[in-house]
């Protein structure tokens, strides 16, 4: 818990909060300020649009403990107010809500149009409502209800430049107590079933030489613990007597860390010197998850030479789907793909694996790869 | 969804955020927060703890040093928008400014943290490099100063080590000679770029850039300026051989980005409306 003191609708008040804690839900919670609407909570809707220092804020994206020494104003405070009062009215005339819920941040983001912007037509006004999601009116009466107001500028407007420091004194180290779980939830297992097939997965294709015989080649491949070596990130915790893997792989995507925990099945076939692994993880903390089949081969090419093809197929969903984008996940599972294709050529000439943590940055969504590579690595029971 | 358990400290200033950040492996600075917050939220990001660089004195001033402004890292966009600090080039900053994310976003989001945060598709990240901008690194150990083109390392990623935090922007000075150009493609206002392009003619100091942005990956300069600006290079093939990796899509809409910053920047000279 941290104190916390800073303005709300023009009263101080102190209160102990957990960093953690949003600006929309201390008002709601801590102060029940129930004005405010939460939506989406990250940053997109607007719903929870707030009034933070005579600017329009996303409470959901603002910490409390940021807000130290704040003059924060929720929609309670606004009552009284002359320009409020006018896009109330105008509100209700042009029919611009209809449930209501985006429009206490709708208000907060017309309060900054009709007063920052006393000259803005439709065209600035729609630009402006931009991050301000509406499902039931299309924006229409909004829009109509904000250019009424402004015909009725222009409107008085009391901003002050933003000069809220930190006193020295308020700085105190790390407190251990704090120090929390993430690590050691991140440990935690969770059973994800492998579907059989992947719709709308990606898939990615390696074909590399490898300087040995197709039959050392194989058997490289067929020897787990050597594999496992070659995938960065990955572990094998579990080989079960149905052959089924239990695992996971770390994944970074620049400050993005997940860790899917999972089942992998392996299966050859010696006749064709392939094989494929399919395999599913969740990362239980983001809620995410990753899909993924790999499907390799021994090719002969010559009397000592061989080459290595695999093909991956992948798809994540959940949040970090979202947040890695498809590009950037290809960009980073195809550089992960070519790191363990290097990694096996190498082994199969008898040199080392390069190991490798997850690499931050380049290291996405290796996550999904390691997720099929690790399952390259294990052996199925027959 | 709520982000996990945290520890917080707010800095007062550089120095002491990076003392904070040296003490704990796993925390993590904090600016404007718009774009780690939503990561935070959603539990894609477990920091132990957060370093507040919002407020720290010395990232929130602006200093002109001749030929260049060198930008407090905590200078958020609304405040480049707004003329509330100086804009090195002739109201080219401002004008982009306007366009990132949206006003409640601007209020709070930082032209350090947008830098620092390394997406590919995040406006700063590619019109910063194409004016050829540097950024001033501090840790403990001391201070350097890295240009944009070698700051980012891959989508998300840069050279600042773990308890290194941008303090400052320098961007040099573009006079009334200088043209610039700056095009985005959009789903939607405010989104992230599928696709921009820069372009800079700066007479003065001779100097003239062309950048391909929002490839997923950091921003690439092109080579033969020059020839491109002069139309002896057919675009679609400059955008296929610096950035392969695009969809047919994608690759589409990064060669009407460059057409359009190109034309932006050779027609009257305005920026882009």
């Amino acid at each position: 818990m941290t104190a916390l003191t800073l303005s709300v609708n023009g009263v101080e008040v102190t209160r102990d909060v957990e960093p953690r804690t949003h600006l929309a839900d201390f008002v709601r919670e801590n102060l029940n300020l129930t004005g405010t609407h939460i939506g989406c909570e990250h940053g997109v809707c607007g719903a929870c649009t707030m009034i933070v220092d005579g600017r329009p804020v996303r409470s959901c994206l603002s910490y409390a403990v940021s807000c130290a020494g704040a003059d924060v104003r929720t929609l309670e405070s606004f009552d009284n107010d002359p320009v409020v009062g006018l896009l109330r009215d105008a509100f209700s005339r042009h029919h611009a809500l209809q449930c209501g819920y985006c429009t206490p941040g709708m208000l907060a983001t017309a309060f900054d149009i009709v007063t920052r912007l006393p000259e803005a037509d439709e065209t600035r006004i729609r630009e402006e409502l931009s991050g301000n999601l509406c499902r039931c009116t299309g924006y229409v009466g909004i829009v109509a209800a904000i250019r009424d107001v402004l015909a009725r500028g222009p409107h008085a407007r009391t901003v002050e430049p933003v000069a809220r420091g930190v006193s020295p004194r308020a700085v105190s180290g790390w407190t251990d107590a704090t120090k929390v779980a993430a690590g050691d939830a991140a440990t935690a297992t969770f059973a994800v079933p492998v579907p059989e097939r992947i719709d709308g997965g990606q898939t990615l294709s390696r074909s590399i030489p490898v300087p040995v015989s197709v039959e050392r080649l194989w058997a490289t491949l067929q020897d787990i613990e050597t594999i496992a070596r070659c995938l960065p990130g990955a572990s094998i915790e579990r080989i079960n007597p149905d052959g089924s893997v239990e695992g996971a792989f770390a994944v970074a995507i620049g400050p993005m860390k997940a860790r899917f925990a999972g089942t992998a099945q392996v299966a050859y076939d010696a006749s064709s010197r392939s094989g494929t692994v399919r395999g599913a993880g969740g990362d239980g903390i983001s809620r995410s998850r990753a899909d993924g089949a790999i499907r390799f081969a021994a090719v002969a090419a010559g009397d000592d030479a061989s080459r290595l093809d695999i093909d991956m197929t992948y798809k994540l969903s959940g949040p970090l789907a979202q947040f890695g984008r498809p590009v950037v996940v290809a960009h980073v599972v195809d550089r992960m793909l070519g790191e363990v294709a290097a990694n096996l050529a190498r082994v199969s000439e008898g040199g080392v694996a390069t190991a490798s943590a997850p690499i931050g940055g380049i290291g996405f969504v290796l996550g999904t790869v390691l997720a099929m590579l690790r399952q390259l690595l294990i052996k199925d029971g027959k | 969804m709520k982000p996990v358990r945290f520890d917080y400290a707010a800095a007062p200033d550089a120095a002491t955020a990076c003392s904070l950040l040296t003490q704990s492996v796993a925390a993590k600075p904090i600016a404007g927060g718009q774009s780690l917050g939503p990561m935070l939220n959603l539990r894609l990001v477990r920091p132990d703890a957060l370093v507040d660089i919002s407020r720290a004195s010395d990232l929130r001033g602006v200093r002109d040093e001749g030929n260049a402004i060198v930008y407090g890292a905590a200078v958020t966009h609304a405040e480049i928008e707004d003329g509330a600090v100086p804009d090195a080039t002739p109201g080219w900053l401002a004008s982009v400014a306007r366009r990132i994310a949206y006003r409640a976003v601007r209020n709070r989001g930082t032209i350090g943290g947008s830098l620092a945060h390394a997406d590919p598709a995040a406006d700063w990240v590619n019109v910063l490099t194409a004016l050829d901008a540097s950024v001033v690194l501090t840790r403990s150990l001391g201070t350097r100063t890295v240009a944009l083109a070698e700051f980012f390392t891959g989508p998300f990623a840069t050279v600042l080590a773990h308890d290194e935090i941008v303090t400052g922007v320098r961007v040099p000075k573009r006079g009334a000679a200088a043209r610039w150009g700056y095009w985005k493609f959009c789903l939607k206002v405010g989104d992230f770029a599928k696709a921009s392009a820069a372009v800079l003619i700066d007479p003065e100091r001779g100097e003239t850039r062309i950048l391909l942005g929002a490839i997923e990956k950091p921003p690439i300069l092109l080579s033969d300026a020059s020839a491109i600006l002069a139309g002896r290079m057919p675009l679609a093939a400059v955008v296929t051989d610096v950035a392969p990796h695009l969809s047919y899509d994608s690759h589409a809409l990064h060669v009407a980005a460059l057409r359009r910053a190109i034309a932006l920047a050779t027609a009257s000279g305005e920026v882009a409306a």
